[in-house]
């Protein structure tokens, strides 16, 4: 942390004269967490942190460490829009210490630190863009047919003084207030759906920035009496809410992916990245699509990734390459697709980041480019082809999960644990239940 | 002219050719060729210096004669040539320089340098040809210092003053340089748009730090810096920096871009507020705060050298001022001597191999290592003391022995080595002024630094005297630091320095001690009187304090070496082996500090210390010779009383023996539990023996990890008893070995090393008669025998009973432990009590990953996948009937049972949690099947693993990952298979 940054802090908490201070950091599962401070305890956070019970937050703890320590990060200070000028509240993203000063091995946030400098050791830095899904509902109640979108509109569609586009309007506004610049967005397929892409920054950042977009999109649906939703899969008939994420490595200002002299412009490493990220695909799938939820999309039909598999512009593959615009070398990039927008961002970038070092580590060799649209290839016709299925239900994930090393490593014993104990206890409920596909099936039936 | 031999005398290599080339010479410049001779003789390389004579000859003869006319004139020009061979390509490139050799150098003060730059700078048409001049002006004074150090009658002597006047040298042109910058920034707008009244109103310091700040600069080095600036008038904060970071590196480019006169070193503003990627100009204020919050440990020792070099002499000076307060506080922060040592062992880990032997400067007996000391003894003392901060090592060993913290004696030497280093390494650099701290491999090399120092020396004279110096530099940092800790509390006989109480207190409490206020009393108990055992004390205590200050536990150390000192008193064999074996010592200070088992038995067992003298006694003592040992006393004592006792030392020393190899790493798991395995057997066939009770056949059966003979320290022994009666009949024999069972369990008890006789895995558990009669075992099994019990006679091993007995026991047994056929309905009974131990055995709370004996993937999944293996296959594989857990396992994957992948990945988590286990015994002395949190405990049990300082994150990492694999191989094949 640097000491201009600090300064910066303290001068506009006074020059604003914001009256709270939110420290902000992520549960393993994902969900952001925040303590509130007053302006005079913000020079001690940053000097030895704010303690608190460790013990109370999901999979933070073990239950004899409770106390931990959050510090915040000067670099993430902003100003909180939605909170106007009464009473400014600003946020800051924690790092979490433990009681003896070391980073904890359960803090999502270190968990990708650990691995950006595993990739800054090897020379590289990583650079993200996502494109975000959600829905917009009438309310989180749901209705005899399920959920009530905002609309009925699809793709691209203008809605002529529609809530949607108020609301992104409205919410593109706030984010940019935030300091997180926002490339593109427009609805999407399903009714009420929308997609906003951030422009790209370093996955830490980016990190930050996707879970301060989920709570801007919260607040902004609050603020217009709708209700936004990141589940991956609220309605049966209509696509699901992805979060494909564009991804890139630089050495310098370098990007490592481009080489002019190839296929797709595509490097040698930018292969054996993809090749990387295939192979640990299935592994690491129950970490970016963690819930029961998230099968529904992949497994969903229409464009979902649901095989392993590459190609240059096929919509429906895991990774696709995106057409290389002429000269601009540094837009090189892959695109990975089954990541959804539920994921914890901080452990899901951690993970297919290692797993495509892994592969330029060990020099894997990125299997052929698959033209056809694989949903419509038969099964044995993948299976000639060696396109592998993803896990097609959580259980399936969690097992595969259970024998990855590379994630026990990426995440540390702790926190690999901790996920697998916590996706298990969730399908073991999700198989509790009798829905209401059984009773419409069966109840007459039988 | 000279003869042959007498030109090879006076230094000259290529003879043939230089009776020639001295021809040559005085062809060009006439007779005052003739009187460079004498010269050439006094030079380092006469061939070298002869050869660029001629050279310059052909650039300016008339010059050149008159340099060599004159004897002095003529001694600096050539020693200057036979030292350097850069500075011939300098005088050949500017011959105007040769004029710096026509007069004796009278050092110039830093006021005149700068006035000899400014006028050498003048008024300049672009930046590139001031630059010209600064490097001309900066080198062409550079010749004149070679020149005046090479002539000084001691080079050891003149050392200071050159350093002294290289930083000086360095200081001018990089003031020099600044005003260039600033001339640029005011009349170009090619560095950015500023007015010059702005450029006028930015304060800029330059801040030399390391060797430029202290003022001892090398020849060749990077000069560290850190700027600093103000505004002053009305300029604003954000502009001034914006202008003097312009300023700093143009500054930087003047003395290191390319232009035609080369570059003369970098200049390197790393130490910077956060290094690389920190702002390379702050503000006073901005650095005070970095400094109050921000910087390490090393970041404070390095600005002890700091000193204002350059530019706003007044900011300068307040910079330093400030600053002082930091330097000096740092000693009080935690762990700060750990910190530094760390740093020295990481740059020493950053030596190459193929240049440690070659190192002057951070090699063991280096430069590094005397800075390292003056310096750590400045921090500790310059504390409360402030007369000891001064910059330079020369002054600061000066002041620290005028002080009394370093004796005179020592002081001197360590100033001697200093000059000697120093000189060594400056006149290598002088050669190619490279920037090296290497000594130069080949002999012509060698042979023309080692005249460079001493004009009779050979190469190889000076590669012994740097030897000798090496090895005295190295012993010194123990006897300038450690040593003065006794003189706080006694009197050393040889003259040296007195610490007070307070200061000693300082320096144990900088190296580790928490509580050095006790530590002084240990020391002083072992140090005063006037015995022997005090007197080697005093010798030997120094080198004892920096091994314990090495080990997890100094205070606890210290206190049990006390002890055992006092119980050993005046023991000859002790007092030679602490004055005589260091490596003994070393490693007697290294168990004490590591292990909390091994200390509290050797508190009752002090003779062991000689074992550490020599190797062999450390080797475990075989089973054989064990038991004639204790037979021996049997036959020998009267008393039953007496004998036991006697019986239970053996068992005392001989687990500290493998306590002992154990903590210092001789010895393998597999040979601590097999000599644990053979020690308690031992004991438990002496005792009965000296029970003594003839109207039974009374056998012993090993039962659990004793039977696998893979005991750890502090595990039960499980057994079971059978017995046949001789002389008596049934129910008598029952009531007669019960009675000797009890005598045994009443003759075992030890309250100094516990043991606990632990007989729950026979029949019927704690419900069941203690022995049973064969016969009685045979209806048992027969009617009752449990999978249970089936499987824990798999672990079975006899060892004592006659071999009669013994063998129908297992005869008996192994029907069961080796059925035929194991039914399906047996295996699911195994897996369901496994699976219900799992939950139901483990202690309330605890975390399963962390349990070593319960938990996931470690001791009790391992041997229960293998005994369910022996169950099932040990009827048809006899080579699988063994009751030790890692031999089945072998012969398991031999037989083709389970894959050698599975086998290994199973093996390695009991390995690391049996060693784990032991482990914290050791360091505790306390029995805990839990992996503990506790940061420090895990740190001092990775040390008895072997793993490297401060590893307590990457043990628990490694257990983790290590049965959390195991786990998964025990669920797929155990479960499932």
């Amino acid at each position: 942390m640097s000491d201009r940054q600090r300064d910066f802090v303290l001068r506009t908490i006074e020059e604003r004269g914001v009256k709270f201070v939110r420290l902000w950091f992520t549960d393993v599962a994902g969900t952001l967490k925040s303590v509130a401070i007053a302006p005079a305890e913000v020079e001690g956070a940053f000097a030895e942190g704010i303690g608190f019970d460790g013990s109370a937050i999901e999979g933070l703890a073990r239950t004899y460490e409770a106390d931990m320590l959050a510090q915040p990060d000067p670099s993430t200070f902003q100003i909180l829009p939605w909170r106007g000028e009464i009473d400014p509240t600003a946020r800051m993203f924690c790092d979490i210490r433990t009681p003896d000063n070391q980073p904890a091995a359960a803090d999502p946030r270190n968990v990708l630190r650990r691995a950006l400098a595993k990739a800054s050791d090897m020379g590289f830095s990583f650079y993200i863009h996502p494109e975000i899904e959600f829905y917009l509902l009438k309310s989180a109640q749901v209705g005899p047919e399920g959920p009530i979108p905002v609309d009925r509109a699809g793709y691209f569609d203008n809605v002529p003084g529609g809530t949607a586009h108020d609301f992104r309007r409205r919410a593109v506004s706030m984010l940019e207030q935030l300091g997180i610049s926002v490339e593109f967005s427009h609805h999407e397929g399903g009714p009420g759906q929308n997609e906003i892409d951030l422009r790209y920054a370093d996955a830490l950042t980016m990190a930050d920035n996707i879970m301060t977009f989920r709570t801007v999109i919260k607040e902004v649906a609050i603020e217009q009496g709708v209700y936004a939703t990141f589940m991956p899969k609220p309605f049966t008939e209509h696509p699901g809410s992805g979060m494909h994420t564009h991804m890139s490595l630089f050495e310098g200002d370098n990007n490592v992916f481009f080489d002019p002299s190839s296929q797709y412009h595509l490097s040698k490493i930018g292969k054996q990245f993809i090749a990387g990220v295939l192979k640990h695909a299935p592994e690491i799938t129950a970490v970016t699509n963690q819930y029961v939820n998230s099968y529904k999309r992949l497994w969903g039909g229409g464009e979902a990734p649901s095989f392993v598999c590459w190609g240059h512009n096929n919509r429906s593959a895991l990774i696709r390459v995106p057409l290389y615009k002429p000269n601009k070398a540094n837009s090189s990039r892959i695109e990975y697709r089954a990541i959804d927008s539920a994921a914890n961002p901080y452990l899901a970038y951690a993970l297919i980041l290692s797993a495509g070092l892994k592969g330029i580590e060990e020099g894997y060799e990125l299997p052929a480019e698959t033209e056809d649209n694989v949903w419509n290839l038969t099964d044995s016709e993948r299976r000639a082809m060696g396109i592998q299925p993803l896990p097609q239900s959580l259980d399936h994930a969690i097992r595969k999960l259970e024998e990855s090393e590379l994630a026990a490593e990426v995440l540390g014993e702790e926190v690999f644990s901790y996920v697998l104990a916590n996706k298990r206890r969730e399908w073991s409920e999700y198989r509790a239940q009798v829905t209401p596909f059984e009773l419409q099936q069966n109840l007459e039936t039988l | 002219m000279a003869t042959l031999s007498e030109l090879a005398r006076l230094g000259f290599v290529d003879l043939e050719g230089t009776v020639g080339k001295l021809d040559s010479l005085v062809s060009k410049v006439g007779d005052s060729g003739r009187s460079a001779f004498a010269s050439l003789a006094k030079s380092a390389s006469p061939d070298q210096a002869l050869n660029a004579l001629l050279d310059l000859a052909e650039v300016d003869a008339k010059y050149l004669k008159k340099l060599l006319g004159k004897e002095a004139s003529s001694d600096r020009l050539v020693m200057t040539l036979g030292a350097s061979s850069a500075l011939i390509d300098f005088l050949r490139r500017r011959p105007t320089a040769l004029k710096v050799f026509e007069k004796e150098l009278v050092l110039p003060n830093r006021a005149e340098l700068d006035m000899l730059f400014a006028s050498a700078v003048g008024a300049f048409e672009t930046a590139e040809k001031a630059w010209v001049a600064i490097r001309v002006c900066y080198r062409e004074q550079l010749a004149s210092l070679v020149a005046y150090d090479l002539t000084a009658s001691n080079g050891e002597e003149a050392l200071p003053i050159v350093a002294a006047h290289l930083a000086d040298l360095a200081g001018a042109a990089i003031e020099a340089g600044l005003s260039v910058a600033r001339a640029e920034l005011i009349s170009s707008k090619e560095h950015g748009n500023f007015e010059p009244g702005e450029v006028a109103a930015t304060r800029l310091a330059v801040i030399a730090m390391g060797k430029c700040g202290a003022r001892e600069l090398n020849y060749i080095s990077d000069v560290d810096v850190i700027f600093v600036a103000e505004p002053s008038a009305e300029l604003e904060t954000a502009r001034a920096l914006e202008i003097a970071t312009r300023l700093a590196t143009r500054m930087m480019r003047a003395m290191d871009a390319n232009a035609p006169e080369p570059a003369l070193w970098q200049v390197d503003p790393n130490l910077r507020p956060e290094g690389k990627s920190g702002a390379l100009v702050r503000t006073l204020d901005s650095h005070v705060s970095y400094y109050e919050r921000w910087a390490e440990n090393w970041e404070f020792q390095a600005l002890l050298k700091a000193r204002h070099l350059a530019g706003d002499p007044e900011l300068g000076e307040s910079y330093v001022e400030k600053m002082q307060p930091f330097v000096w506080a740092s000693s009080g922060r935690d762990s700060f001597v750990e910190s530094a040592q760390k740093m020295r062992e990481r740059v020493m880990e950053h030596i190459p191999t193929s240049e440690v032997d070659r190192q002057i400067k951070l090699g063991p007996g280096g430069l590094r290592d005397i800075e390292f000391t003056v310096q750590l003894l400045q921090l500790v003392h310059g504390r409360t003391d402030e007369s000891v901060r001064v910059r330079d090592t020369l002054t600061a060993i000066d002041t620290l022995a005028q002080a009394g913290y370093m004796s005179r004696q020592d002081a001197s030497v360590f100033a001697k080595q200093y000059r000697f280093l120093r000189l060594l390494e400056h006149r290598i650099q002088l050669s190619q002024l490279r920037r090296t701290h290497l000594m130069p491999t080949g002999d012509s090399a060698l042979r023309q630094l080692a005249r460079s120092i001493n004009l009779k020396w050979s190469a190889e004279q000076l590669l012994a005297h740097w030897e000798k110096v090496k090895l005295e530099v190295r012993s010194l940092h123990q006897k300038v630091f450690y040593r003065p800790l006794l003189s706080a509390v006694a009197k050393l006989a040889d003259g040296g320095v007195e610490l007070t109480s307070a200061q000693a207190e300082d320096r144990l409490a900088a190296i580790g001690f928490a509580d050095p206020k006790s530590a002084l009393t240990h020391i002083n108990a072992l140090t005063s009187g006037l015995s022997r055992r005090a007197a080697i004390q005093k010798q030997l205590l120094p080198v004892l304090i920096q091994w314990f200050a090495q080990g997890t536990d100094p205070d606890q150390a210290l206190l049990a070496f006390r002890r055992l000192s006092e119980d050993l008193g005046e023991s000859h064999w002790y007092l030679r082996m602490l004055r005589d074996s260091s490596g003994a010592a070393e490693r007697m200070t290294q168990v004490l500090s590591n292990s909390r088992l091994a200390t509290s038995l050797f508190e009752k067992l002090p003779e062991a210390a000689a074992w550490f003298e020599a190797p062999t006694d450390l080797i475990p003592t075989s089973r054989e010779d064990l038991e004639t040992e204790i037979q021996a006393i049997i036959d020998r004592h009267e008393s039953q009383e007496t004998a036991a006792a006697s019986i239970k030392t053996i068992r005392r020393r001989e687990t500290l023996r493998l306590a002992i190899g154990a903590v210092l790493g001789d010895l393998s798991l597999g040979q601590i539990s097999q000599g644990l395995s053979d020690v308690t057997a031992a004991f438990l066939r002496g005792l009965l023996s000296l029970i003594g009770e003839t109207r039974i056949d009374l056998g012993i059966i090993a039962m659990g990890r004793f039977g696998g003979e893979e005991l750890g320290f502090g595990s039960d022994a499980d057994v079971m008893f059978v017995y046949q009666p001789i002389d008596t009949d049934v129910d008598s024999a029952q009531k007669i070995a019960e009675a000797v069972i009890s005598d045994l369990k009443r003759l075992a008890i030890d309250p100094l090393l516990e043991f606990e006789l632990d007989l729950d895995l026979r029949p019927e558990g704690k419900n069941g008669p203690v022995a049973r009669s064969l016969d009685s075992y045979a209806a048992y099994y027969k009617r009752w025998a449990n999978t249970w019990e089936s499987q824990a006679l798999l672990r079975a091993q006899p060892i004592a009973g006659s071999p009669e007995l013994l063998t129908r026991f297992l005869d008996l047994i192994n029907q069961y432990r080796y059925p035929e056929a194991l039914d399906n309905s047996a295996v699911i009974e195994i897996r369901r009590i496994k699976a219900r131990m799992e939950t139901e055995r483990l202690p309330q709370g605890a975390d399963p990953k962390r349990h070593v004996k319960l938990g996931r993937g470690s001791l009790s999944d391992v041997e229960w996948l293998v005994q369910l293996l022996q169950l099932k296959h040990g009827s048809k594989h006899h080579a699988i009937r063994t009751p030790k857990t890692l031999d089945a396992l072998s012969a398991c994957v031999a037989e083709g049972l389970i894959a050698e992948h599975d086998a290994r990945v199973l093996r390695e988590a009991w390995l690391l949690a049996s060693r784990v286990r032991s482990a914290s015994v050791l360091w505790a002395n306390k029995r805990s099947d839990v992996l503990t949190t506790d940061r420090r405990q895990l740190d001092g049990m990775a040390r008895i693993l072997e793993y490297p300082r401060g590893s307590a994150s990457a043990l628990e990492q490694d257990y983790l990952a290590f049965t959390r694999r195991s786990r998964m191989v025990f669920d797929r094949i155990f479960y499932e298979a």
